[in-house]
């Protein structure tokens, strides 16, 4: 007999052709599973999500979620993200009063360093004009009294080599002339004075200039916190969330690739009977049925865990 | 009846110099109207000047000028050096007139006050440059070229000039006519360094505006003479810190050569006559006399005719102050050594004397100038020359002008006078017209024991005394007598005049 005629034998032909037909179906089984592990399927009506789809669930839960903070005096520190370049940035604003008051001491800021750079030659010049006006009238008072007293003595037109007019004279012009110097000195050592005290002032006011802004950075820092453990919430629910998917996945994968396994067996050996004479001459139907059976059952259930999963 | 002559003794007669102010009836016979070339002498009667010696024989240098102001230089070491000037140069010497101007220093003007002052003689006259003398130096420069002086546009070209209190001081300039320089201490030609200075008192004046003109030193003070004011500081001796002691208004000085010290005072010429401060320590201020009380009207009627110089000089060796307006060629004579009830010094009157410069030397010598040269004041002739002696009583009316009065003699008693022709003159009821009796004094030269007892003359006791008794004629009610003599090299004192009158009857 030759061998087609052997093939075409009922006992040969029906056990070989089932059991191409379920290694075939196995096979196609294994190549379904790992496309549905990839991209997902739809189980009872749900779709399930693949690893792909897993993952890029995961992003999306890891991604940082933008957040704003208002503080009680209305200023506000927002973040965003840019959602074309994705660039992160954070925004502060300040309230209007804030913001007036911090442009106000930036203001005095700004005048206090411009006034601390300027020379100190025309407000020691001012100093001087203050001091002397001061003491210029009572100058005068004992410049009228010495001329009076000079008048009274006939000295009034008294010039000396040794002291130009006579020696009060002198002694007069000398300690107006030495209180003039100590108003100088007096006035370029206040002019110093002022120069540092507006560097001083400039530098206070434009830390307090800072001080709505410090304000609300540190109102931020509880939020910040919160923000921080939210995200550390959401990044182990997201990871939580992809093991778990993955592991129905690998189940689901484990126990299709087991059924696949199982089918390819049942063909095999179809196909092994189918190419085997039987000794007795004739082939035991029981078995076949039964392989096919088992098989059905497998999907039932992998169909059935991964419906659950998704409910 | 016969009247009994009265007799009138004029004793002493003129012995309190002239009055010119009072009434001639009214006045006192111890006055006179008239006493030229007159003195009085060392007895209180008025007497003949003394003459002038010339000494000087070259005079070469001063031309047919006058020397119109001298100074004796002494300094330290001794050294003695007559100087004057006149001319319209300096000069020096007695005997011999030497020109010491400086070379390239041109004089256009003679009105120099020169002054010692720490060894140097400073000349000074309104705007020129001062001119010093030293010994080292031996000649008359620029005070600008001495060591150290100032430039010589800072020296002050003023007409008066202090050697006081250390100082030269200086006044008088030309549009500066209210200051008072002073130099630096002991240098007389630094005026700009040291402790020299200024004073300008332009606001100090009393009446608010006056011109100085002469400068004077006394008991600490300095004494600044306006023409009609007088300012005077205490304490000149720092001038940085002298103040005004005293002013007085309406008081001021003629001329600056009209100023002299006669040791208590300071006598000056004002527009009034003659004044001295008369100072008492206690009242701490400064009286002032007018000394010139007789004469007045006099001297004012001098000080407006006068357009030359003023010259003074102090003697007290022959007890005068002697004032000479060398315009007029006048000069009074103020005897020093006493006032009259008015306060008046006694005065005399010297004229056409040709006196137009003194000096008293150190030795007392008073040096006088004119323009035969340097003379000493000495001898009884001027010159070679004699000069004419005149004394004139008031009117006398003998005690009732009521009365005729009958001139019958006159009896002069004359001190001196030897060989003197003298002129006896008298007139009445101030009538111009004089009545002359002349008689000639005999010999009167005195022998001295030792000198010319035995050879020339009869040994006496000094100068001799003669006394005349002429007969006088006419009648009036009241009497001028006059005496005048020319002395020609003997004194000649007035010791009194005896007129015997008869009283006639009321008119």
């Amino acid at each position: 007999m030759s061998l087609l005629d052997y093939l075409l034998q009922p006992e040969v032909a029906i056990p070989g052709f089932l059991g191409g037909l379920l290694t075939a179906e196995e096979y196609n089984r294994l190549s379904d599973i790992g496309e549905e592990a990839l991209v997902g399927t739809t189980v009872r009506g749900r779709e399930v999500p693949g690893a792909l789809d897993i993952a890029q669930m995961g992003l999306d839960q890891t991604q940082f979620r933008p957040f704003t903070v208002t503080t009680a005096t209305g200023g506000q520190f927002g973040t965003q993200i840019d959602p074309t370049t994705g660039q992160f940035t954070t925004t502060l604003g300040l309230s209007p009063q804030e913001q007036a008051m911090q442009q106000q001491l930036f203001g005095g800021a700004g005048q206090f360093f411009e006034q601390a750079q300027q020379p100190t030659t025309g407000r020691e010049q001012e100093i001087f004009e203050r001091l002397r006006a001061v003491q210029t009238p009572e100058e005068q008072r004992q410049r009228l009294a010495l001329e009076e007293r000079l008048a009274s003595q006939g000295r009034l037109g008294v010039q000396t080599a040794q002291f130009g007019g006579t020696p009060e004279q002198l002694a007069l012009a000398k300690a107006q002339e030495e209180a003039q110097n100590t108003a100088a000195v007096q006035a370029m050592q206040q002019a110093q004075v002022e120069q540092m005290q507006q560097a001083q002032l400039g530098q206070q006011y434009l830390g307090a200039s800072y001080l709505p802004q410090a304000q609300l950075l540190a109102a931020t820092q509880p939020s910040q916190q919160l923000a921080e453990f939210q995200s550390g919430l959401q990044q182990y629910g997201a990871g939580l969330f992809g093991e778990t998917a993955m592991s129905g996945l690998e189940q689901q994968l484990l126990m299709e690739r087991a059924r696949a396994n199982l089918l390819g067996q049942v063909g095999g050996r179809m196909l092994d009977k189918a190419f085997t004479v039987p000794e007795g001459g004739g082939s035991g139907g029981n078995i076949l049925e039964d392989i096919i059976g088992g098989a059905r059952g497998m999907f039932d259930n992998t169909r059935e865990f991964f419906g659950g999963l998704f409910d | 009846m016969a009247q009994e002559l009265k007799s009138i003794n004029l004793v002493a007669p003129a012995f309190k110099g002239v009055n010119t102010e009072d009434s001639p009836l009214a006045q006192d016979p111890s006055f006179a109207e008239i006493a030229d070339n007159a003195v009085i002498d060392k007895r209180g009667r008025i007497a003949a000047r003394k003459g002038h010696t010339v000494v000087t024989t070259n005079k070469t240098v001063l031309g047919s000028d006058s020397i119109r102001s001298i100074k004796e230089f002494k300094d330290n070491a001794g050294n003695t050096k007559v100087f004057s000037v006149g001319n319209n140069k300096i000069i020096s010497g007695t005997t011999t007139l030497a020109d010491e101007t400086p070379g390239s220093y041109t004089i256009t003007a003679d009105n120099w006050k020169m002054v010692n002052f720490n060894d140097k003689i400073y000349f000074f006259q309104r705007a020129y440059e001062p001119l010093v003398y030293d010994t080292t130096g031996g000649s008359v420069v620029k005070l600008s070229t001495v060591t150290g002086a100032s430039a010589a546009g800072d020296i002050p070209k003023a007409n008066e000039v202090l050697s006081a209190y250390g100082r030269l001081w200086c006044a008088d300039i030309a549009n500066e006519k209210s200051v008072v320089y002073w130099s630096d201490l002991l240098i007389g030609h630094d005026w700009t360094g040291g402790t020299s200075g200024s004073i300008d008192i332009s606001k100090v004046w009393p009446d608010g505006y006056d011109e100085i003109v002469s400068l004077a030193a006394h008991n600490g003070m300095l004494i600044i003479f306006g023409k009609h004011s007088i300012v005077a500081y205490q304490g000149a001796e720092a001038p940085a810190t002298m103040v005004l002691a005293d002013t007085v208004a309406g008081v001021g000085c003629v001329d600056r050569d009209t100023v002299q010290y006669t040791g208590t005072d300071v006598l000056f010429l004002s527009h009034t006559g003659l004044k001295s401060f008369g100072r008492t320590i206690q009242e701490k201020s400064l009286p002032i006399s007018s000394l010139s009380g007789n004469i007045t009207k006099d001297i004012i009627a001098a000080l407006q005719t006068e357009n030359n110089f003023f010259r003074s000089v102090y003697s007290p060796e022959e007890g005068f102050y002697l004032l000479t307006f060398v315009g007029q060629d006048v000069t009074y004579c103020f005897d020093v050594r006493g006032t009259t009830e008015n306060g008046s010094y006694r005065v005399t009157r010297w004229v056409s004397t040709g006196f137009t410069s003194y000096t008293r030397k150190e030795d007392g010598t008073l040096l006088i100038g004119t323009s035969k040269g340097i003379s000493e004041y000495d001898g009884y002739q001027d010159d070679g020359s004699p000069y004419r002696f005149k004394y004139y009583s008031p009117s006398l009316t003998f005690g009732d002008s009521s009365r005729i009065k009958i001139l019958k003699k006159l009896k002069p008693t004359l001190v001196g006078a030897n060989n003197a022709t003298v002129f006896l003159k008298w007139a009445y009821d101030f009538k111009s017209s004089y009545a002359t009796a002349e008689f000639t004094v005999g010999d009167q030269i005195t022998g001295f024991f030792g000198v010319s007892e035995f050879t020339a003359v009869e040994f006496t006791g000094g100068a001799l005394t003669n006394q005349k008794s002429l007969n006088a004629t006419g009648y009036g009610t009241s009497i001028v007598v006059g005496l005048e003599a020319d002395i020609d090299g003997s004194q000649l004192s007035l010791q009194e005049i005896n007129v015997m009158a008869l009283i006639g009857k009321l008119l």
